[in-house]
């Protein structure tokens, strides 16, 4: 068949040397800020998932938790929570400074952030490898590091992101006027922190 | 239009209901599930055969005919009783056929009123085969009895207690028309009372792997008088004492091709099998020894035909076979193959 | 042929180098720790699967952008060099054009609808008689197994994808969708997900067999094809939920100046209603697929019982996302059905609010049913009867639906032509398939008929007399648009009744056999149902050969058929009202919305105006003169 007998579609004839026209907003809410949302609800969902599992094994199986002979350093895990809170304050303060046009603040302010979570990174992976247990010895084992494995997968991507978002902070692309490129991977960065609390509480304290 | 609906309905249910759905019924449930069935075939009926009225009713009368090409219909939005009537009588009915259902469940799950005249029995589902467990009381012997065909005396209430060990199986004799999953971890249970004799077969309905269409076997609904008889064979040796060879092998047939189910996965010509599933055994137990043979039934993992998976062949055939049926079993495989 | 320019060479760089990845982590970790052997096939292969998509993705050029704007450089306003096709050749690159994309997804959907076809081709062959004759066991099982994930994963879902890519900025009057570069990642990962599902026969061992629901922990001792399903998946559903994520955001901020909520075309509102449940549902099926992964993969116990592990937590997590997704495979064909019947009857669509809230209304139940493709698994019992009762009222939104349908077809004025015929079809046959779904619900009929044939052909009623009918309907209906050719009348005529009697004929007798004890998922059965399996089977081989008129009309008439006007159907919408196919940017100026979309029959009521055009509010009876050509 020759292809080319196909009528395609757009295939010329038509005007073409002007963009599209803008299109009409119906919303207040704007795309990028609105897509970060609904990505986010995804995001819920998986770790709702985890949760299901976490929820089957310890509640419906009634298993132990931790499972016997082992033991979860909560004191530890509730300094790395302070850290990585402590992040979604420094993150909020950044957005702050790039609102007030304060270049410092905000290279300080995503410098912090950045560091405090890989500190939080650091320590998580330090605590996986004295902890005593691997995720094949028990159910209890596979949960504890899905779901903190989870939620530090999300970690390591809400830095990748902090650190596209640093590199146009130290060059300057933000300000007042323009800082919605700050504030989504903001976002995403206090969701990532929040989901730590629920994680924390349900693995650590309950 | 509506008296042609009206007859479609009589004539659509009465159609429904002549055709021979089930099976043979041959448990107290089962007649219960197909009423069920009938009042739900009695209720779905004038649906399908109303929308179907209207749609061929429309196409008839309304269908554009040669001039109305430029013509619209008219401009109707909506009729608000005609959408609370299509709202309430659907859910109306479905409330209805729900609370009846619940009728029916509660029904065919109750425990009979006498604990003591009920009948436990354990089913174990294992890649590919079904092992049932009759408790030492029913047994009559020192231990329990594990068969891989299971006899049931009619008129007495029965209770699986349902396992898998490896992966989940389904646990179903559609004469009985109740199912439930064999889950690894778990036990399942449910409650039947065969209520007429007959052989039907056991079927494992939930994919298992690639030998769950051979995991079969068959339940014998017999008279209590058989079933005692049944049991009192059990604990005898299947095949006598002292038989010669060709006894021997004659009891080994039966084993293979009945009981213990080989025939689902091995061909064997002299049986009269054609199983796809494991090996040939004409050609590959040519020449083998008896001791091989024996190890490869009782222990299947121990050494893997070439070119198939290990974990297909069941491994539980020393516990499920008699001492006597397994000597019976290799004498005849022994003299068949060479 | 260029390494550094994206396109397919640097694609096939990136995948070998997404493989020598896979072979060097797998062999760096495991010497690491001393594990022997160093190198680990499955290892590796399960690396690769998840490694070289990725390859192929940055090859081809769909991270471009973003590695730019990762690397701090300045973010550029949109080109739109990547936008639009003058040759066949731009439907291989990265394309951004919404239309295009649109295109993308149909054509690549119906060619695994061909593939997925012609497994269940095989599967038929196969059970022609009792007894094995073409496959063994194993294969029998990879057959059904890929057959229905193809269908569902490769084509029912994305094909929706596709034509509400194609048709629905247009319709809401948008230029494009909101992420342009997004929804072109979303398409291209349904080709690697595809390939992935069919290079499982590559697999040692076979491919996948576990059926597409994969239950554990069968999925997670099958030998290693079921990996290309566990990975498939993720694929394919991140795919669905990047483009819903993108429908959501187009429809919420992207509407033209006066199309209200209440003013959008119904296939708008489906497509809304699906995308929430695939934003919603789909991660459960990416976490249910990880869970066997790390089982497989990294030891994990989510199912190991010895280890207090639950089995039946996999079927919660699974059937969480899939009720939810036969709706998802549902949904968007009830849209295309509402802007078929208007348009064909020249009616105004009967109760539009009730119809839009209904579908909200099923998105909301759709998630509190999942439960009942657990009746007979052994689970809690008490969940069961409230599972019931959810399960039986989503029978009423539906059923509004179908009434609202019928009463549209009241008194208007059809046109029988081949996606109106598709319609009825649709109408009738998911009625049936619906209400076997109903009495699905009842519990005592369900732990009879689970798991056989009866549930075989609820299957086959709601998803091909259902989803697949919508789909054939959509494809004739907006075929003209997309391609600006007419297709062949006579042709479609005969493909719907060679279709829906050989569909009837294939699957009704299902339902019989099923009720009498033939077991669903096996591959030899009892002699007593030999003779309903070859009937069966030989009316299936009708049902493939009328799909074939399918595509002999679709390449034909593309190629050669009469030209197309802008509007052939004389409708209201806004995708009818530019040219066919339309101009690259869809509109000059964005069109103001000023009626509801299905005002036919109200004299000079028109949808949508453009500025500067000229608008004619005499007489003409329906149907806004079409503006472009
Ligand atoms: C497009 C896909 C689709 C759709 C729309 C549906 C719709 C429905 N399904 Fe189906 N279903 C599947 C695809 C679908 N299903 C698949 C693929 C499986 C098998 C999965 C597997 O195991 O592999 C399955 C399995 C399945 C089961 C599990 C069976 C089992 O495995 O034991 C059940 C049980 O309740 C069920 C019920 C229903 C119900 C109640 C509806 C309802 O939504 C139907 C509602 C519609 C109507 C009822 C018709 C119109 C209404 C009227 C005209 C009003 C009046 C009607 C009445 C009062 C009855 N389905
Ligand atoms: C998404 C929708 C979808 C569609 C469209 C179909 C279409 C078909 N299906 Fe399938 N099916 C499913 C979804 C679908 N199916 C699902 C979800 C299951 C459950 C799987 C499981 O248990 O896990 C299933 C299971 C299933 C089974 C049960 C297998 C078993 O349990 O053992 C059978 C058996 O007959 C079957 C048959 C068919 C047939 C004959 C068609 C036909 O309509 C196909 C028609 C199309 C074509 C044929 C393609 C076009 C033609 C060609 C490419 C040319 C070749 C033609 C010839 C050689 C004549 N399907
Ligand atoms: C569900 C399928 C299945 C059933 C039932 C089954 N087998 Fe097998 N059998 C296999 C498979 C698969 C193999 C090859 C793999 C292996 O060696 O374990 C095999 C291997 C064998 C072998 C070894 C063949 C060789 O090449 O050495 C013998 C002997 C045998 N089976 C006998 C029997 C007998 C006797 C029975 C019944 C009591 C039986 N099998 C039941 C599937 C089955
Ligand atoms: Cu055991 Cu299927
Ligand atoms: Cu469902």
């Amino acid at each position: 068949m020759e292809a080319g007998a196909l009528t395609l579609p757009h295939g010329g004839g038509h005007d073409e040397h002007h963009g599209p026209p803008p299109a009409n907003r119906s919303s207040r809410v704007d795309a990028p800020t609105l897509g970060m949302l609904l990505f986010i609800i995804s995001e819920i969902m998986v770790f709702g998932a985890f949760f299901t599992a976490y929820f089957f094994i310890r509640v419906v199986q009634g298993a132990e938790w931790p499972a016997e002979g082992t033991h979860l350093p909560q004191a530890i895990a509730g300094v790395n929570t302070a850290i990585l809170l402590s992040s979604s304050l420094t993150m909020h303060w950044t957005v702050m400074a790039a609102k007030a046009d304060n270049r410092a603040g905000m290279r300080a302010g995503i410098f912090t952030t950045a560091l405090l979570g890989f500190t939080f990174l650091f320590i998580q992976i330090n605590e996986y490898v004295h902890i005593g247990f691997s995720p094949s010895d028990s159910a209890q084992g596979s949960i504890f590091y899905g779901l903190t494995g989870l939620h530090g997968a999300h970690v390591f991507i809400g830095l990748m992101l902090l650190c596209f978002v640093a590199i146009r902070v130290f060059r300057g692309h933000f300000s007042s006027a323009h800082h919605r490129g700050l504030e989504i991977p903001g976002i995403y960065w206090h969701f990532v922190d929040i989901m730590w609390v629920v994680v924390f509480t349900t693995v650590y304290i309950l | 239009m509506v008296v042609g609906g009206v007859v479609a309905s009589a004539v659509g249910i009465a159609l429904a209901l002549a055709i021979d759905w089930f099976p043979t019924l041959a448990s107290t449930q089962a007649g219960k599930v197909h009423t069920l069935y009938d009042v739900l075939l009695i209720a779905s009926v004038p649906i399908f055969v109303l929308v179907l009225t209207v749609v061929i009713g429309a196409v008839i009368q309304f269908r554009m005919r040669p001039g109305q090409e430029d013509q619209d219909g008219p401009p109707i939005h909506g009729n608000t009783l005609l959408e609370v009537v299509w709202t309430a009588v659907p859910a109306l009915l479905i409330l209805g056929l729900c609370a009846y259902s619940y009728v029916v469940l509660r029904d065919i799950e109750e425990a009979p009123a006498s604990e003591r005249q009920e009948m436990t029995i354990g089913v174990t589902g294992q890649q590919f085969a079904w092992t049932f467990t009759y408790p030492k009381e029913i047994a009559g012997g020192e231990k329990p009895l594990s068969t891989t065909e299971l006899v049931l005396p009619v008129d007495r209430p029965v209770k699986f207690d349902i396992q898998a060990k490896d992966v989940i199986h389904d646990f179903w004799v559609p004469e009985f028309s109740v199912k439930l999953d064999a889950v690894p971890g778990i036990t399942t249970s449910y409650r039947i009372t065969p209520d007429r004799r007959g052989t039907y077969p056991v079927v494992c309905a939930e994919l298992c792997g690639l030998g769950h269409s051979v995991m079969r076997s068959r339940v014998r609904v017999v008279t209590p008088d058989e079933f005692d008889a049944w049991l009192q064979e059990q604990s005898q040796p299947a095949v006598p004492e002292g038989a010669d060879e060709s006894q021997l092998a004659a009891a080994g047939k039966q084993v293979f091709a009945g009981s213990a189910g080989c025939g689902a996965c091995h061909t064997l010509a002299d049986a009269g099998t054609n199983g796809q599933i494991g090996p040939d055994l004409d050609e590959v137990l040519k020449g083998v020894s008896e001791d091989k043979i024996r190890t490869d039934i009782v222990d299947p993992e121990a050494e893997i035909a070439e070119g198939y998976g290990a974990g297909v062949m069941p491994t539980n055939f020393e516990q499920t076979l008699s001492a006597s049926e397994l000597d019976a079993l290799v004498a005849y495989l022994k003299e068949a193959t060479q | 042929m260029s390494l550094r320019a994206p396109g397919f060479p640097r694609a096939g760089l990136g995948i070998l180098l997404a493989v020598a990845l896979a072979y060097g982590l797998v062999i760096g970790v495991r010497a690491l720790y001393g594990w022997d052997p160093v190198l680990d096939g499955d290892a590796v292969l399960q690396v690769a699967l998840i490694a070289a998509p990725f390859g192929f993705f940055i090859g081809f050029g769909l991270f471009d952008y973003w590695f730019r704007w990762a690397s701090g450089a300045p973010t550029v306003p949109e080109e739109h060099s990547s936008h639009g096709a003058r040759s066949w050749k731009d439907y291989f690159r990265v394309n951004t054009d919404h239309k295009v994309i649109g295109i993308q997804y149909v054509v690549t959907s119906f060619f695994f609808l061909l593939v997925g076809g012609m497994f269940a081709m095989l599967v038929r062959a196969e059970l022609a008689q009792p007894g094995m004759q073409f496959v063994n066991p194993n294969a029998y099982n990879g057959l059904f197994s890929v057959h229905a994930s193809i269908l569902i994963f490769l084509f029912i879902i994305p094909v929706f994808a596709g034509f509400a890519n194609y048709v629905l900025p247009l319709m809401i009057g948008a230029p494009d969708m909101a992420f342009p570069r997004l929804n072109a990642l979303s398409y291209w990962m349904l080709p690697v997900a595809g390939i992935m599902m069919l290079a499982s026969f590559l697999a040692p061992g076979g491919s996948f067999s576990t059926g597409w629901t994969a239950y554990a922990p069968l999925s997670t001792e099958a030998p290693i094809g079921q990996v290309f399903f566990t990975i498939g998946v993720q694929f394919a559903g991140a795919s669905s939920i990047a483009t819903a994520l993108n429908f959501l955001v187009t429809i919420i901020t992207m509407r033209a100046p006066g199309m209200s909520f209440f003013r959008m075309p119904l296939l708008v509102w489906a497509n809304f209603s699906t995308s929430l449940l695939v934003v919603i549902a789909t991660p459960f099926i990416a976490a249910s697929q990880f869970f066997v992964l790390l089982e497989r993969a990294l030891g994990f116990n989510f199912f190991e019982v010895t280890r207090g592990g639950d089995v039946l937590m996999y079927q919660h997590v699974f059937w969480f996302y899939s009720h939810p997704a036969v709706y998802i495979m549902m949904l968007p064909g009830f849209g295309i059905i509402s802007e078929i019947l208007a348009v064909k009857s020249r009616k105004p669509i009967f109760g539009y609010r009730m119809m839009a809230f209904s579908l909200l209304a099923i998105v909301v139940l759709g998630f509190t049913v999942w439960a009942h493709h657990m009746f007979v698994s052994g689970m809690q019992e008490w969940i069961r009867v409230p599972m019931m009762i959810t399960t039986a009222v989503i029978a009423v939104p539906t059923g509004i639906k179908i009434f609202s349908w019928l009463a549209t077809l009241w008194k208007g004025v059809l046109h029988l032509d081949t996606p109106m015929l598709f319609a009825l079809g649709f109408v009738t046959m998911f009625t049936l398939g619906g209400i076997s779904g109903v009495m699905l619900a009842m519990i005592p009929f369900t732990i009879h008929v689970s798991d056989t044939y009866f549930i075989v052909a609820h299957i086959h009623y709601v998803l091909f007399g259902g989803s697949l009918f919508t789909i054939f309907a959509g494809a004739y209906y907006w075929f003209p648009k997309m391609t600006g050719r007419m297709y062949d009348e006579r042709l479609g005529k005969l493909h719907f009744w060679t279709t829906f009697v050989g569909f009837n004929l294939t699957f009704a007798p299902m339902h019989l056999i099923g009720i009498e004890g033939m077991p669903r998922r096996v591959a030899d059965y009892a002699q007593e149902f030999a003779g309903w399996n070859l009937f069966i089977s030989i009316a299936s081989f009708v049902v493939g050969l009328s799909t074939l008129v399918f595509v002999y009309n679709m390449v034909v008439s593309w190629r050669a058929g009469i030209r197309a006007p802008a509007n052939p159907w004389k409708a209201l919408t806004l995708e009818w009202q530019v040219s066919s196919p339309p101009p690259i940017f869809n509109f000059d100026t964005i069109p103001t919305v000023v009626g509801g979309p299905y005002e036919y029959g109200v004299p000079g009521a028109v949808h949508g105006v453009f500025k500067g055009a000229e608008v004619k509010t005499t007489a003409t009876p329906a149907g806004a003169a079409p503006v472009g050509d």
